[in-house]
This record gives C-alpha cells, structure tokens and sequence, in this order.
C-alpha cells in the first residue's frame, strides 16, 4: 500500500502539470462558452490527456486509470472546469467502445474525445426515470432494415449543443418490459429530431426536452442487439456512478476550497456560530476525504484490471451528500447576509438537488447497494413477468 | 499510488483474526459485564500472540512492525471485542521509544502499561501497573492507584487513576504525546471499524432471515436504506483507517488530519452501526442474550476515548482552514 506516486506516475504528474500551467484557459469560465470549451477540450486531446486510459483504437491514449485520474487531480488542483463533453466521455464512449461496431468506433470516438462532436445520453422520459426500463419511445423496423423512432425524452443534458446521442427504445412491447429495449446512436441534426431547452432550479438551461417524430436511424447504428437494450444501458449506467462518484474524482466543490472561503468568513461569525460551523465543516470534509479515499481503492482495483462493481454506487452516493453538506456551510459562513449576497456559492448550492437525481437517486442508489452488494432481497415487483403491454393496461 | 492491501496484509489479518476470535468473544464480553470477569484475551495472551507489540522495535523484543500491520490487527480485535486494547499498547510503544529496558518490558509482559490523558477515565487501567502520563510537558511514568467505577463497556478497563510516585522519562516530550496520541486514534478507529464491519454483517443477515408481513424484512427499503447507509459509513472508515495507518507509518505531516478524520468518522460510525443493528433487530437487539448492546456499549464508550467525535471534527476543520489558507 502507498500513496506516493510511483516514478512513473511522478513523471506524468508532471508532464500533466507543466502543460495544464502553461496553457490553461484564464478569464472566462470555458464551460460558460461551448465554443471556448471544445476548443479547450481539443487542446487537451492533442496533448494526450483526454480519454488517456481508453484503447488506442478508440482514439485514446491506451494509458491506465491512474493516469486519467492523475490528469483530473491536476485540473482540479488548479480550479479548471471539468471537460464539456463529460456525458460522452463518462458514459456514450465507454458504450460504443463495448458495444459498438468497428465502423461506429471509427467514425465516433476520436471526434468524440476531441470535442468535434459534444455528445448526450437519451434514456429518461417523462414516465420513465427512475423504472428506466419503462420507457415508450418506439422504434419500428422500416422496409429497408432501419428503423423510425417515435416519442419524448426528457432530461436530457446537452440535447441543445449535442450532435449525437445514444439513444434507449423499445421496439418490442410483447415481452417483459427490460427484454423489449434495443440501443441506437442517434444524430441529433436529423430529420424530426426537435429540442427544446428546459430551465433548471439554478437558472441554467443545461437539459432538454427531446422529441423524436418519425426519424429514421439505419441499422448500422444500433448499438447491441436488438432486445438487448437493457444490458447495453447498464454499461452506460455503470460507467456513469464511476464517473461521477469513483476514481478519485467528485462532484461539487473541493471540500478544500470550501475550507478556505470559510477560514475567510468565520472571523466575522459570533463565537456560538463559529463552534457550528467548525463542526459542520469537520463532518463535511471527513465524510468528502472518506469519499475521496474510497475512489482511490477503486482506482486501486481498477488499475489492477477489476472492474469495480455496483459498490461504485456507494461514491455517488456520498459524495453528493458531502457536496451538498459543504456547499450549504459556505453558504451559512455568509451570514445573515447570505439570502441576499450568496453569490456563486447560492448558484452552487442550487445545483446540488439535482445530483441526487441525476444518474439514479439516492434512493435508487441505496436499493442497487443493498441487492446487488449487500445481498439484501429484492422488492416485490408488480410488472414481474408481464409483459410491457400489460404494464400500460 | 496503490491504496490497497497486500497479500502479507490480508494473510496478518486472517491469522490474528484467528488467533483474537479463539480467545476474546461477546460473550466473554458480556461474562464480564455479568459477573466481572477480565476481558479476553487478557494482556498476558495479548503480548504472548506477539499482535501487540507489532509496532515495538525488535531489538527490545517487539515485532518490528508499521502502524498499519497493527491497524490490520486491530480490526480484527474490534470484531470480536477483545481487551485490552491495542491502543495502550501502541501510545506506550511510542512514548517509551528510545526506552530499551521498558520497551522490553512491554514486549516480554512484565509492564503493564496504562496511558493517562488529562481527563476522563482512563483505558486499560484495570490491570494495568504502571501508568504513563504528560506533566508540565515532560513525559512521566511510575504506579498508580486504580479505582473502578460502573463501566458500561467492561471490555475497556476503564477506570479512574491516581498517580503514585513517577520519574520523568523525558522532558519537552509534546511532541512525542502528540504522536502516541494519533497513533492511538488511528489505532482506536481501525477497532472501531472491525466491530462496526461486524455490527454490519449481523444487521445483513438478520434481515434476510426475519419475516414480517410475508416478506423478509430486509426487503423493504425503510430497513434495507439503514443498512446501506452503514455499508457506505463503514467503507469509508476503512478508507480513513488505512490512510491514516499509512500516514503514520510514511507520512508524518498528514498524520494529524487522517488520525483526527478516522477517529470522528470511527466514533459515528460505530455507533450509527450500532443503534442501526439493534433497530433492526427489534426486541431481540435490546435483550441481554443478543450481542448488539456488547458493541453498542463499546460505541458509547470508544467516542469518548482520545478526545471526543465533537473535538475530533473541530480539530479536522482547524487543520483543514490552515492548510487551505497557507
Ligand atoms: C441535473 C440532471 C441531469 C440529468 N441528465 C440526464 C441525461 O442527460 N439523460 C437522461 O437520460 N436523464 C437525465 N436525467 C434524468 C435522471 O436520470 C432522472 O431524473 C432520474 O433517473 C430520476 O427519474 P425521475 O426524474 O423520473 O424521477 P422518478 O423516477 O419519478 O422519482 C421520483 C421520486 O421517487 C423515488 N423513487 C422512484 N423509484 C423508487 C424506488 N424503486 N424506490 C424508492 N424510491 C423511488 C425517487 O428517488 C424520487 O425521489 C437528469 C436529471 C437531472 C436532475
């Protein structure tokens, strides 16, 4: 056991730190931008730091996790913005490159990673989030072997900078709902595909409403077989906990950041106030250097080539909690003059709902940790065995 | 970076986890909230096992080992509930450092070491005779008189000490105190973490083989969210624990942040684990016969020890504003 980076892991730290300090983006947010964060995103491609651990067939670097991780401590370290195409990175790329085609990882990833194409992931509908598995949006065969897709997605981050998309359907309604599901990449500038930006509790219109009105998608972008949708979706599900809660990354602000804007205000707090948020920032940095210590033994894991399993859950799951523990201390530190002068750290704050939704809720989470790690029994299901059609009945 | 265990690791923790389950048990532990018996395994077995002294340098007969073999053990200890505690034996193993003939002491059994901290109870006391303490800054040692009170966890030892004649072992011995001191917590965590590990495992099963209203009980999520939040509680001490025995062992300068970090996350955790396992036992975790109020009782008394959860988080967000605003 030891934390130490290795000499070669030293040695790409700093090959990784010295580029990042020498080229970094300053000014402006370039997440704020998408035409300054593709071409940031771009930039770091170019360097070898964008999808390292991916295969080289796939346009990655064919490095280890370590590495990647190592790039995203180092970004991090210096406040950069996380990479705009997160959702193909985290979660569409990891699908192609386990289900696709040869010709689809060809034609896609290495745009992908370079940020040539922004990506989005179209699986939750307004019936459909949570029981993922009971979605509606149809695909029919059409007489040349493609398909015509019908329906709604919801939800859908990036839809309105996206140019593709993967894509859940349901194109058999006459079996049990999971085995009726076949996976698509879908090009969001086609014909019938309208998006139509929502706006979020913090302002922002990150998410879309997306309809599919009769487009037709050839069958050379199937992702899987089709009926086996819902196993391609569980990879995609997958790497989306480790992105966002394992690997030594997480989501919110650095609980060190937050550590030094509350040294800054806590001068200004009465004595009683100041014991309070010692405690609270004590609890919310132990719980978020817990988080961070897990990652890294599933980092451990999988550089060892152990694919970490449903337990990844676990670090979405806490992390968010300490994400939302921490911000709302920052935002307490301000005083009573918080409601009126909370600035970025409100922003931050009210961002903070949406993670425990977004990738599966904190209660879904606890029900796969406690099937699927924990070996507790499962919840009686009432659309065990039915078939989907019935399900709507 | 591999933040993982080795195989001699996992091998140490697999012998001692014999070796501790053979001798110590709840219900030794509760045989000694009964009627008074020692706690088990004792200190003559203890050191006899060689686990105690893992960190005493061999030349004084020690094992010559890192922090977290000990933590390895520890853990172990923690599952079954065994006494006294490594933490005596690992404050003491770096207080006497530099000591040949205590050390020696130590390791072949012929001291009995106790740690007296400014207040509180003290751990190990029963048993114990001879009794360390920090005075003016200067390191002491000598006998003392013990007196027992009502413990709640009689696994502890815990009692009151009055110090009889001592001689100073060393002056300006703060920083030293400081270590032993986190070396303790980050000893008393990894306890913390075998017995909450263990707690766990005993809530799991339970609520797969308990049924209520035609189903197990562990199905339904008002049960299955408690123990998930204790799974989730419990990996992340482990992480602590070993990054705070790693620290220890190869990084002095995170040692106050990890110790401080696994003690707050050891004492709630344990307990949450604890009130958790009994709430899910029903009437059956609040009886006398069911060990869960063995571990709850240990989790009643551990947050206390070496400061409590409360000073612990303080002392995390102190160290954690200083280094962000260096
Ligand atoms: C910021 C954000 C970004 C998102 N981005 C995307 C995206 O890019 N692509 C995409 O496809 N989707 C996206 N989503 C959708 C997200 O995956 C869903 O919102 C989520 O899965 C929950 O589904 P739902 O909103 O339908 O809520 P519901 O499933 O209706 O849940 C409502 C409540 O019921 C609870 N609940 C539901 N089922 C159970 C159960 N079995 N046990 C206990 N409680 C249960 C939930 O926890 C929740 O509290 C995003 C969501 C957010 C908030």
């Amino acid at each position: 056991m030891d934390f130490d980076d290795t000499p070669d892991e030293a040695a790409w730290r700093a090959e990784v730190r010295s580029f990042l300090e020498k080229h970094h983006p300053s000014g402006e947010r370039p997440r704020d931008d998408p035409d300054a964060a593709r071409a940031w995103q771009a930039t770091l491609y170019e360097a070898g730091f964008v999808g390292v651990a991916w295969p080289q067939q796939a346009g990655g670097r064919g490095g280890t996790p370590m590495q990647q991780a190592i790039v995203d401590q180092e970004m991090a370290r210096l406040g950069l913005p996380a990479l705009i195409n997160l959702i193909g990175i985290g979660m569409c790329g990891p699908t192609v490159i386990m289900h696709g085609s040869d010709d689809q990882k060809q034609r896609y990833l290495t745009r992908l990673l370079r940020a040539d194409d922004l990506w989005c992931q179209l699986f939750s509908e307004p019936e459909a989030g949570s029981d993922l598995a009971g979605l509606r949006t149809r695909a029919v065969r059409d007489a040349d072997g493609g398909w015509r897709i019908t329906g709604q997605k919801v939800w859908t981050t990036l839809a309105h900078l996206a140019d593709f998309g993967i894509l859940l359907t349901r194109t058999d309604p006459d079996v049990p709902k999971h085995r009726g599901l076949t996976m698509f990449v879908v090009d969001m500038k086609a014909p019938g595909v309208t998006v139509r930006p929502l706006r979020q509790m913090n302002g922002d219109a990150h998410f879309n409403e997306v309809f599919f009105d009769d487009v037709r998608i050839p069958d050379a972008e199937r992702l899987g077989e089709p009926g086996e949708g819902w196993t391609v979706a569980l990879t995609t599900l997958m790497s989306e906990r480790l992105s966002l809660g394992g690997g030594g990354t997480a989501v919110g602000p650095k609980p060190e950041v937050v550590a030094r804007h509350v040294a800054e205000h806590i001068g200004a707090l009465t004595a009683d106030r100041q014991v309070l948020a010692r405690q609270q920032l004590g609890r919310g940095f132990v719980a978020a250097l817990g988080a961070r210590y897990t990652g890294y033994r599933q980092l451990s894991k999988l550089s060892r080539g152990e694919f970490p399993g449903p337990e990844a859950s676990a670090g979405k799951l806490s992390g968010t909690q300490s994400a939302r523990d921490l911000t709302d201390l920052a935002v307490r530190v301000l005083g009573d003059d918080a409601p009126i002068g909370g600035g970025p750290w409100q922003t931050a704050q009210a961002v903070m709902p949406g993670m425990a939704i977004a990738g599966g809720s904190d209660q879904v989470l606890r029900n796969i940790i406690g099937e699927r790690v924990l070996g507790l029994p499962a919840e009686p299901r009432a659309d065990k065995g039915v078939t989907f059609k019935e399900t709507l009945a | 970076m591999n933040f993982d265990l080795d195989q001699e690791h996992l091998d140490l923790a697999a012998a001692a986890g014999e070796f501790l389950a053979g001798s110590a048990s709840p219900a030794a532990a509760r045989a000694a909230l009964d009627d008074g018996a020692a706690a088990r395994p004792g200190r003559a077995e203890l050191v006899k096992s060689g686990y105690a002294t893992i960190t005493v340098p061999e030349s004084a007969g020690g094992g010559g080992g890192s922090v977290l073999q000990l933590a390895v053990v520890a853990e172990q200890a923690g599952r079954v509930l065994t006494g006294p505690s490594l933490v005596s034996f690992a404050r003491a193993a770096v207080l006497l450092d530099g000591d040949a003939d205590r050390l020696a002491g130590l390791a072949d059994g012929s001291l009995a070491v106790a740690v007296v901290d400014d207040s509180g109870p003290v751990l190990d006391a029963i048993g114990a005779d001879t009794f360390l303490a920090l005075r003016d800054g200067a390191l002491v040692c000598g006998p003392g008189t013990v007196t027992a009170r009502e413990p709640i966890d009689a696994t502890r030892g815990l009692g009151d000490v009055e110090l009889g004649q001592t001689v100073v072992l060393a002056r300006d011995a703060g920083e030293r105190w400081q270590r032993a001191e986190r070396v303790g917590r980050t000893v008393l965590a990894a306890e913390g973490l075998g017995a909450a590990a263990y707690l766990l495992e005993m809530g799991v099963a339970y609520a797969k083989q308990r049924h209520a209203f035609g189903r197990a009980i562990g199905s339904y999520q008002a049960v299955k969210h408690l123990l998930v939040d204790v799974y989730v509680a419990v990996e992340q001490l482990r992480s602590l624990v070993w990054w705070a025995a790693w620290a220890a062992d190869r990084a002095p300068g995170e040692l106050p942040l990890a110790a401080a970090a696994a003690k707050a996350a050891a004492a709630t955790t344990l307990e949450q684990a604890a009130e958790t396992v009994i709430q899910v036992h029903g009437g059956i975790g609040f009886t006398w016969e069911h060990d869960a109020h063995l571990y709850w009782r240990r989790a009643k008394v551990d947050r206390f020890l070496l400061g409590d959860d409360v000073a612990a988080f303080d002392e995390v967000a102190r160290l954690a504003m200083r280094e962000a605003t260096r």
